[in-house]
């Protein structure tokens, strides 16, 4: 028993001799990652806010963007993951109309998450257009999401069940895929997808559409 | 006195040096070839990247020195990458809190730096056998060594894909932009030029 205790602290004492600087350094750098981020993360929220906002005014030209927060109804809907998070949503208005809607959904892609910024009409029935706010796809394939070509073909399309295609031609509700970037452009239409449904069906419970003002 | 003084400022002299050209990482060594590929499309995001380089690597090459006589042999990659990581890190939340169009811009190969094989290697060559002023220099010289062959890179890319540099046109109006240049293709053949004519230029020498 005795000679069991003894063997435990001669190892716990082994294990702190070894890796004693990696624990210290672990903790410092840890600290150091700490101050950098408290520092720099308003900033950098700030530049989010600052690019989402001007996607949003590329894709509904002229419109004022009130966020339905600040209008004391906040969206909350599960993500793709399955768990309750909270949705920035925006009215596009001009003047007292509202004639559209941005949301900020994010999900999976090939490498990273993908975050995208929808327009819908103010009947959450079409979409107006989408951008992308942030994604690490991988250059020259994944990352042609962000193009205008692939981009275009959501405009118009019924904000319902958009399906990805690999060949033929884009039409009624289909998308068709970049070709070597399959993942991330299904990636794309399941976000949209996923975010038009749940946050559609969250508005119309808290009586958000429907009324033009 | 004054020999030993010589001397020492000779070593440093010959260390800041030798990255620059005798042990260029790039056109000596065949270090860092992802970035070197892959954004040299331009001169901006070639001097960004080539700059956060030479950060991480003179913060890393100050701890990894300052630490060296502590370091247990099996444990010292993990320390190497440890620290290397923090810097890449601090790095990348700098760029993406001042720098936000040309953090977009280098998108993922920012936090790549991490598996740059020029800072490890400079990690374990130098910094962990050598003193804190010796590091330090190493470092820049590596560091700068480095930027300049990025720019050099880019200058040529962006100047032939875009008949610009730094976005100012520099090209006559006559000029038809070779679009392959902006290209993978381009990095790969101007890469490929570039080191075909160090070559060249230091047959027999080494």
């Amino acid at each position: 028993m005795y000679r069991r205790e003894v063997k435990a602290v001669s190892k716990i004492k082994y294990f702190i001799q070894q890796s004693w600087l990696l624990i210290v350094s672990s903790f410092c750098f840890g600290l150091l990652l700490a101050i950098a981020n408290a520092a720099w993360s308003p900033r950098i929220e700030q530049n989010r806010i600052n690019k989402l906002n001007a996607l949003a005014d590329r894709l509904i030209p002229g419109a004022d963007f009130v966020p339905l927060e600040k209008l004391g109804a906040a969206i909350k809907v599960k993500s793709l993951k399955g768990d309750e998070k909270d949705v920035e949503v925006y009215k596009a208005m001009a003047g007292e109309q509202c004639f559209g809607w941005i949301i900020n959904a994010v999900g999976s892609g090939f490498q990273d998450k993908i975050e995208l910024v929808i327009a819908v009409d103010k009947d959450f029935k079409t979409i107006a257009g989408f951008d992308v706010l942030a994604c690490n796809e991988t250059p020259y394939l994944g990352d042609k999401i962000k193009e205008k070509n692939f981009r275009d073909q959501f405009k118009g399309k019924l904000a319902t069940k958009l399906e990805l295609i690999q060949s033929g031609e884009a039409k009624d509700n289909k998308i068709l895929a970049i070709s070597g970037a399959t993942i991330s452009s299904e990636a794309v239409v399941k976000i949209i997808n996923h975010y038009m449904k749940e946050v559609r069906e969250e508005m119309q419970r808290k009586g958000l559409l429907g009324n033009d003002k | 006195m004054t020999n030993n003084s010589d001397t020492t400022a000779g070593i440093y002299k010959e260390t800041l040096l030798a990255g620059l050209w005798r042990e260029n990482p790039v056109f000596r060594l065949l270090l860092g070839m992802c970035p070197t590929l892959a954004v040299t499309a331009a001169v901006k995001p070639a001097l960004t990247m080539g700059l956060s380089v030479i950060f991480v690597l003179v913060c890393s090459n100050i701890v990894v020195s300052l630490m060296r006589n502590l370091l247990k042999p099996h444990l010292r990659i993990l320390m190497f990458t440890l620290t290397i990581s923090t810097f890449v890190t601090i790095a990348d939340l700098f760029l993406r809190a001042f720098q936000p169009v040309m953090s977009e811009t280098l998108g993922p190969y920012v936090p790549l730096i991490i598996v740059n094989c020029i800072i490890i290697c400079r990690a374990e060559a130098c910094a962990s056998k050598n003193n804190l002023v010796v590091s330090i220099i190493d470092a820049i010289g590596m560091g700068v060594g480095f930027t300049l062959t990025l720019c050099a890179l880019a200058s040529i890319r962006e100047l032939l894909s875009t008949g610009m540099i730094f976005e100012a046109k520099v090209m006559p109006a006559w000029f038809v932009p070779w679009a392959a240049m902006s290209m993978p293709v381009g990095a790969f053949i101007t890469l490929g030029l570039l080191l075909g004519l160090v070559n060249k230029l230091t047959k027999g020498k080494s």
